[in-house]
């Protein structure tokens, strides 16, 4: 399977697998004297995501790094390796009614570790915030090999500088994970979700959002469903008081909806997985104007996640680029493609216009990764 | 007055910010000696009050010229000498930056300047059904440029966060003198690149002075039910805290106070809690009204079954309000039972807190002190004060003593040792047993990325042989928190 791994579309001369974090530390402090270009892959399930490396010698896959370090199910933490499947993660929290609130794609080949590096989100985040709120301590290998601590097991704590959130969504630039500490979360006893068909923006959804009887752990607009769909989580009694609420705050605006249960949900989880790891362009867009933009482009699929970034995707193979060629020339800094076809590569930047504060970043990177070994030129304005 | 054009500098620092917002003359400097931890004090050079992002880089610059530290103030109500001044440096106060400059409701954001109040925040949205969820207990005095240096919490943080999950984007001055957005803007939902606003959160003015801050605002709930609970000891009220939060149910925020604190809440402030209970817990319970009702009855079974002697809600509004001010009045209230006290802030895993409050009895036993703890019990952050009477030989170097074993408590539990009282120089000596040489060497190169020169609050934060020969410092009450104006932890 290794020979067929490459990342965004470069294939690196060799693959390895610690078998423990000794090992990956000693692999990193080996590649970096000599010199050699290494990118960290977890399940291999965003390898699309970003420019091009610059260079890549090795990938230092932390797939063997799959151990649950401690689980403290009346703490509701839980500290594991970073290449622990998403999936088995979410089966040792089910032994006890927990759950990571996040959702991660593909969460049977993702792996923790990938998830934080990519900044992994979902419709959850509306509730629950993305990986920067669920995190609390992490151990990084530096490029140089060099192992280091951050935040730790506690769910407050402010002694040192927070690096964990620095991690979060560097695609490993700065660092390779080696293991996270999370806050969990107690599995919700009931959920339920009503699609209204209305339009994001429009009166009744301002009414349903501004109402303070209505807190929904997710909003998703669904255009192919023709609405936006509400998701409560909670007490059977409460969702089920919140559910007709909000169908009668819809009824008075003389808006139809449908509570979803079974094949309508599933097949609204099945469209949200195909925005999520289908289509030949896949994209977010950071704001409300950038979303805008997004109505303009070709796509088949949108889904618009109310509050934080949209994701969106075509399916359309176009020969070029033309059809997003609109998107691509206004998108300034707030719309991220997330995967490009490859004849698209090296033409367009997946990150956009670096942001005002790049000369830190770049700082930074040179101060993690002096010789600049570790993925290099895969993020954001080529770090 | 004379002394003020002593120093040549005062000149060249008024031609930016004003003559009025100077300050070089020794008794006005006073003012600027500490911040909330008094038993450290060192008289700056200058401070100057600059009011808006330009003159704070105007500043900045014309210090760097002359080779000066600068050390950044907020209202300066910090508790672990983050604000502390270096000798023949200066300190550059956000304070007169205080006005809000604009709300955004549909996306949720809020920009406002590093010298608001936390409370006006709130207090500013309330017309609009929103407010801002840190809630300190210093809120109706320190800013929210020091919250974002510290990374404040406070009692509601059990359910929503801390201010690194609420200030998404700011305006930074970096040592350089040049002036840059970070994190989220204009409504982002993320910002692109590397998360500067999450570690420049908490960085403890090491990293940049902030001089805009866009937070995240929130809802106010539709219901809030608050509780309170007395217990024979700390055992049985642990336990229910405990309890609490295995089950899975998340009030707002737990927080717990033991005998001598209940004595010293009550005689400072005449709420009417029961001077024999070994315990009380105070907790909120806030959203949507029908989960508020099952969760707060939830809570009142499982303190119950955990051995609760007593259930009390508060009659009207009014009550409500009193029981949260003796809560985040308590520190000060210390002042009735003993003549000083030294402030602990540490954190555990939260199904510890019987064994370690037992552990922390037993230290105080041990040097002859009298500890009280009144804390973040949702959260397990720990705030023993350990008190003593500095006329007495010995006790106060006994005090901080014993307040040192606590933290050793609390890091041999898995803990941290501080939740939300910061680094600052109080513990920059105790970080070293929290993280190996590698971490911290790790942590500095942040510190390098943004500074490297080191002239934003040296001898801060991080464990210098220099800094580890000093004496911690020891916890004076401040006026306003004497007179109940505000309280802290």
């Amino acid at each position: 399977m290794n020979a067929a791994l490459s990342v965004a579309g470069v294939t690196p001369r060799a693959v390895l697998v610690p078998a423990d974090r000794t090992e990956l530390a000693s692999i990193v402090r080996d590649l970096y004297a000599a010199e050699k270009a290494f990118a960290f892959v977890g399940g291999g399930t965003e390898l699309d995501l970003g420019n091009a490396p610059r260079a890549l010698d090795t990938v230092v896959r932390t797939t063997a790094l799959d151990r649950a370090i401690e689980y403290s199910p009346e703490d509701q933490t839980i500290t594991v390796e970073a290449g622990m499947r998403v999936a088995a993660l979410d089966a040792l929290l089910a032994q006890h009614d927990q759950l990571l609130p996040l959702d991660v794609p593909d969460r049977q080949n993702a792996t923790v570790g990938g998830a934080i590096a990519t900044n992994a989100f979902g419709a959850r985040r509306h509730r629950y915030g993305s990986i920067k709120d669920l995190i609390v301590g992490i151990e990084i290998v530096r490029p140089d090999g060099v192992t280091a601590r951050a935040g730790g097991k506690v769910v407050k704590n402010v002694a040192g500088f927070d690096l964990t959130k620095l991690m979060v969504g560097s695609l490993g630039t700065l660092a390779g994970i080696i293991s996270a500490t999370f806050r969990v979360f107690p599995k919700p006893a009931h959920t339920q979700a009503l699609l209204v068909h209305a339009a994001p923006h429009s009166t009744l959804f301002a009414a349903l959002m501004n109402d303070v009887s209505l807190e929904p752990m997710a909003v998703v607009h669904y255009p192919t469903l023709g609405g936006v769909v509400l998701t409560f989580a909670g007490l059977e009694a409460s969702v089920a008081g919140q559910i007709a609420h909000a169908g009668d705050l819809a009824a008075r605006h003389a808006v139809g909806c449908e509570a979803l249960a079974g094949p309508a949900l599933e097949r609204c989880m099945a469209f949200e997985s195909a925005v999520r790891s289908g289509g030949e362009w896949r994209w977010t867009s950071r704001t409300s104007a950038a979303r805008a933009r997004t109505a303009a482009a070709p796509a088949v699929a949108l889904a618009l996640e109310v509050g934080y970034p949209t994701l969106g995707v075509t399916m359309a193979s176009a020969d070029d680029t033309a059809p997003m060629d609109g998107l691509i020339a206004s998108r300034g800094r707030s719309i991220v493609f997330r995967a490009m076809p490859p004849r698209a590569r090296g033409r367009v930047d997946a990150w956009g216009e670096p942001p005002p504060s790049f000369a830190l970043m770049r700082a930074l990177k040179a101060n993690f990764d002096p010789k600049g070994l570790c993925n290099p030129g895969r993020f954001v304005g080529g770090l | 007055m004379p002394t003020l054009a002593a120093d040549p500098l005062h000149d060249r620092f008024a031609a930016i910010a004003g003559a009025r917002n100077v300050i070089s003359a020794p008794s006005d400097l006073r003012t600027y000696e500490c911040d909330g931890l008094l038993g450290y004090r060192i008289r700056p050079r200058i401070v100057v009050l600059p009011a808006t992002t330009e003159e704070v880089a105007a500043c900045v610059r014309l210090a760097r010229e002359h080779g000066l530290p600068i050390v950044p103030r907020g209202a300066g109500t910090g508790l672990s000498g983050g604000a502390l001044p270096v000798e023949g440096g200066i300190v550059i106060g956000t304070a007169r930056m205080n006005r809000i400059l604009d709300v955004d409701v549909v996306n949720a954001r809020m920009r406002v300047q590093p010298g608001v109040i936390n409370l006006d925040i709130s207090k500013h949205l309330a017309p609009l059904g929103y407010y801002y969820a840190p809630d300190p207990s210093s809120q109706s005095v320190c800013t929210i440029g020091g919250n974002v240096a510290e990374n404040s919490g406070g009692a509601h943080c059990l359910k929503y966060g801390f201010t690194v999950n609420h200030a998404v984007g700011a305006r930074i001055v970096l040592s350089d003198g040049s002036v840059v957005d970070i994190g989220a803007h204009d409504g982002e939902a993320d910002a692109p690149g590397y998360d500067l606003m999450g570690v420049f959160v908490g960085s403890e003015g090491l990293l940049g002075i902030v001089t805009e801050v866009v937070v995240r605002i929130l809802r106010r709930p539709q219901a809030t039910r608050t509780i309170f609970g007395t217990f024979p000891s700390t055992d049985e009220a642990g336990a229910a805290v405990s309890a609490i939060i295995s089950s899975g149910i998340l009030p707002a925020a737990i927080e717990m106070c033991d005998q001598l604190a209940i004595e010293a809440i009550v005689a400072a402030t005449g709420v009417d809690w029961p001077l024999d209970a070994g315990a009380a817990l105070l907790m909120d319970v806030d959203g949507v009204s029908v989960e508020v009702e099952y969760t707060a009855e939830a809570a009142i079974a499982l303190m119950q079954s955990a051995g609760a002697l007593e259930i009390r809600a508060p009659r009207d509004d009014a009550e409500r309000m009193l029981m949260w001010k003796g809560r985040k009045a308590a520190f000060a209230a210390m002042g009735r039972i003993s003549p000083n006290y030294y402030v602990q802030d540490g954190v555990i895993p939260r199904k510890d807190i019987a064994a370690v409050l037992r552990e922390i009895a037993q230290l105080g036993r041990a040097a002859g002190l009298r500890i009280a703890n009144v804390f973040h019990a949702g959260d397990g952050n720990l705030h023993p004060l350990v008190l003593y009477d500095a006329r007495i030989d010995g006790q106060e170097e006994a005090a901080e003593r014993v307040g040192g074993e606590i933290l050793r408590v609390c890091l041999r539990y898995g803990g941290s040792v501080t939740g939300e009282h910061g680094v600052g120089r109080d513990k920059a000596c105790y970080l070293g047993e929290q993280f190996s040489d590698d971490d911290l060497a790790t942590m500095k190169l942040v510190r390098s990325a943004f500074d490297p020169a080191g002239i934003f609050n040296p001898d801060k934060v991080f464990p210098t042989p220099h800094l580890c020969g000093d004496r911690p410092g020891v916890y004076v009450p401040h006026a306003i928190e004497r007179s109940g104006e505000a309280g802290r932890g």
